[in-house]
């Protein structure tokens, strides 16, 4: 197909899209990659037409590419063992040494995407990476369970777009931690994360994204189990101008489990979205979901979530989902679709999808004792969101508190 | 100070609405108070006759301002400060239905109203050690266990449990001028010994109380220097400790009637 032929197939580009058909015509042809970005340009960058993107629209966040300038500066320490895996906004940056029961393959051609149909961000992510010369796909091998965790950082500072992506193969009873944190700076990004859970493999994943006003990023995970993996997720989002942290869950064997985990503050004029989609395509699996978020005037959150439990599978699933938000301000938007789809008879699923505003007698209560209002309501809306970082790598669960404590305190 | 130290409250002509538009209602119509240093004086009355809208009026709390009047604290007007500035200036009150605080441990949030009120103040915040020295103190007098400290404020507390944290907050706080709104309701005699004992032991010259009760066996532990009937919205009777035993016996009904 020529490029010529790819383009065609955008019904109307933007001028964000052209930027990236033109990139897309750079890298070599492959047929992986042209079935990718193909997936891709079925919409182009989504946008609020789309279902799953009423509310998140990367169209709008994205007409044009340019290098972000504003930076979040929102960090955390790196952990004192942590094996160190930076991308730059190009290419990936390994430790010169690395324990055994890890090995990392750079890989120089596009790898396959599955369900790229439903996810054109991480779509976009697999047809622009596989780079011949400039290594932007990592997959990583656990064949023992690594004690120190792996720290993906992911700095795109002075880009005008970045993609990513990174897959790890968790072998049978292996168990691997891995700490991300996405700094954002390029205008456009997009990251792909992959987790391949085998029979009795263990992964737990924190992530803390914080990006800039000017740039619109999405972060995709697809995370699949066999029989009696585990797997613990935990996410702390403050947005960007359009930020997507996406995860998707699938049980291919019985008594796997995962939690999910997420908590989202996005400041003034920051846009952060959570969605996810749980398929539990094995019985006898057990999901946790609790999301919280707060969000000041002018911040906007999005919470979509789907477990989806088929007839012939799913039965003996136990499932969860729990969403419950805090505006803290009159101008406060969230938007939230919890969705549970059931078709299996033994099960036990639950949700709760709630949101409010701080307790009025509370925060009376606290200031008659002397604590003043802005303190005490940041008091109260850390209490809140704490119980959501709760299952964050122990290496970084201070920083990510301290992190929602100084926003807080200064949306106070 | 000297100045003002014989009335460390003192109330004028205070008045005050709750509710709004037309399910507005005067509940205080001209109530006029003071409290010397020292003191402690106790309000009675009827259920319903506004003893806890006066205790939320003197705290600031929303929604229960003052419509007339004035009320002073030291000489300092209590009703043109924030909540939490009249709680730095000394003001306290034990609630009658205290507040959840989910996920603030009780440690955490006593520590954080000091400091916050030291703040205030321009003095230093107290050091962990001496906090946690005086917290151990403090729980062992009201026997409070360490493990109470330790949970969320309030949160799956009993009713007994509640008013004891309250006497604790207090004891640790050590305000000049706290306010009791019927601590005594939901404590059992026990109890009830162990609270009256703290609130005694705050007793000094330069502090004052006003202990907000509905029956007389608190004040039997809590000797109060006068005793005062609050109903129609304003103070209808004053007296001793003896105005107490009076009420007990004969009702509200008699001294309304007495008076009206
Ligand atoms: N926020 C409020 N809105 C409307 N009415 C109120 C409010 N608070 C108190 N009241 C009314 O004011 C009156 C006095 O209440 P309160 O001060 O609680 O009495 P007490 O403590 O003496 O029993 C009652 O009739 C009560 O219903
Ligand atoms: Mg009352």
């Amino acid at each position: 197909m020529t490029l010529e032929d790819v383009r065609n197939q955008f019904t109307d580009p933007t001028p964000a899209d052209l930027q990236l058909i033109a990139r897309y015509g750079e890298l070599p042809d492959d047929a992986r990659r042209a079935r990718a970005f193909e997936a891709f340009a079925k919409s182009g960058l989504p946008n609020r037409r789309m279902e799953q993107w009423k509310w998140t629209d990367f169209r709008a966040g994205a007409s044009s590419l340019e290098t972000s300038s504003g930076k979040a500066n929102v960090e955390l320490p790196l952990p004192d063992n942590a094996l160190l895996l930076r991308f730059d906004g190009k290419r990936w940056h390994l430790p010169e040494k690395l324990p055994t029961g890890l090995n990392v393959f750079e890989k120089t051609e596009a790898q396959a995407l599955g369900n790229a149909e439903e996810l054109p961000m991480a779509a976009l992510a697999a047809g622009l990476t596989g780079h011949p010369k400039s290594i932007d796909i990592l997959q990583v091998e656990v064949t023992a369970s690594i004690e120190q965790p792996v720290f993906l950082d992911f700095d795109f500072a002075g880009r005008e777009m970045a993609f990513a992506r990174i897959a790890f193969v968790v072998r049978p009873q292996a168990r691997i931690d891995v700490i991300e944190q996405h700094r954002g700076g390029a205008g456009l990004s997009s990251t792909i994360i992959e987790f391949g859970l085998q029979k009795g493999a263990q992964a737990s994943r924190t992530l803390l994204q914080a990006g800039g006003k000017e740039e619109a990023t999405a972060v995709t995970a697809a995370i699949s189990l066999e029989e009696n993996a585990r797997f613990k997720q935990t996410a702390l989002g403050f947005g960007a101008k359009v930020a997507r942290i996406e995860t998707r869950v699938s049980y291919n064997g019985p008594n796997a489990t995962a939690s999910l985990n997420a908590a989202y503050l996005p400041a003034p004029g920051y846009h952060v979205d959570f969605t996810s989609n749980v398929w539990h395509g094995a019985e006898s699996c057990t999901t946790r979901q609790l999301t919280k978020g707060a969000v000041p005037d002018g911040g906007r959150g999005v919470f979509q979530g789907k477990f989806h439990v088929p007839r012939t599978v799913g039965q003996h699933t136990d499932a969860d989902m729990q969403h419950k938000a805090l505006l803290l301000e009159d101008g406060a938007e969230v938007f939230a679709k919890p969705e549970l789809e059931i078709y299996a008879d033994d099960v036990e699923c639950a949700h709760g999808n709630t949101s409010g505003q701080l307790d009025e007698t509370a925060l009376f209560y606290m200031r008659q004792r002397g604590i003043p209002k802005a303190e005490a309501r940041a008091l109260l809306t850390e209490a809140f969101i704490v119980e959501a970082l709760a299952t964050a790598h122990d290496a970084v669960k201070d920083a990510l508190n301290e992190a929602s404590r100084n926003f807080l305190r200064r949306e106070g | 100070m000297t100045l003002y130290i014989r009335g460390m409250l003192k109330l004028d002509d205070l008045s005050a609405r709750v509710g709004e538009g037309d399910e507005a209602k005067t509940i205080l119509n001209g109530l006029s108070l003071e409290v010397p240093a020292g003191e402690v004086h106790a309000i009675m009355g009827p259920n319903g006759a506004g003893k806890s809208t006066l205790s939320y009026v003197l705290t600031g709390r929303e929604g229960y301002e003052a419509s007339a009047g004035s009320a002073m604290l030291e000489g300092e007007d209590l009703l043109a400060m924030e909540p939490e500035e009249r709680a730095a200036k000394g003001v306290f009150l034990s609630f009658q239905y205290p507040v959840e605080i989910p996920g603030v441990p009780v440690m955490t949030f006593v520590r954080a109203a000091m400091n916050a009120q030291r703040k205030a103040r321009g003095e230093d915040e107290i050091s962990a050690p001496d906090f946690i020295k005086k917290a151990r103190e403090v729980g062992a007098k009201l026997k409070i266990d360490a493990d109470m400290l330790k949970r969320p404020v309030n949160v799956g507390f009993s009713g007994g449990e509640k008013k004891r944290l309250e006497i604790f907050q207090m004891m640790m706080i050590e305000p000049r001028f706290a306010i009791l709104d019927e601590t005594d309701s939901g404590l059992d005699i026990d109890a009830l010994k162990t609270v009256a004992d703290g609130v005694n032991a705050l007793r000094s010259p330069d502090r004052a109380m006003l202990v907000i009760t509905h029956y007389q066996r608190l004040l039997d532990h809590i000797r109060p220097d006068k005793v005062h009937v609050l109903a129609k919205g304003r103070i209808i009777k004053t007296g001793g400790p003896e105005l107490a035993e009076q009420l007990e016996s004969e009702g509200y009904d008699g001294i309304l009637g007495e008076v009206l």
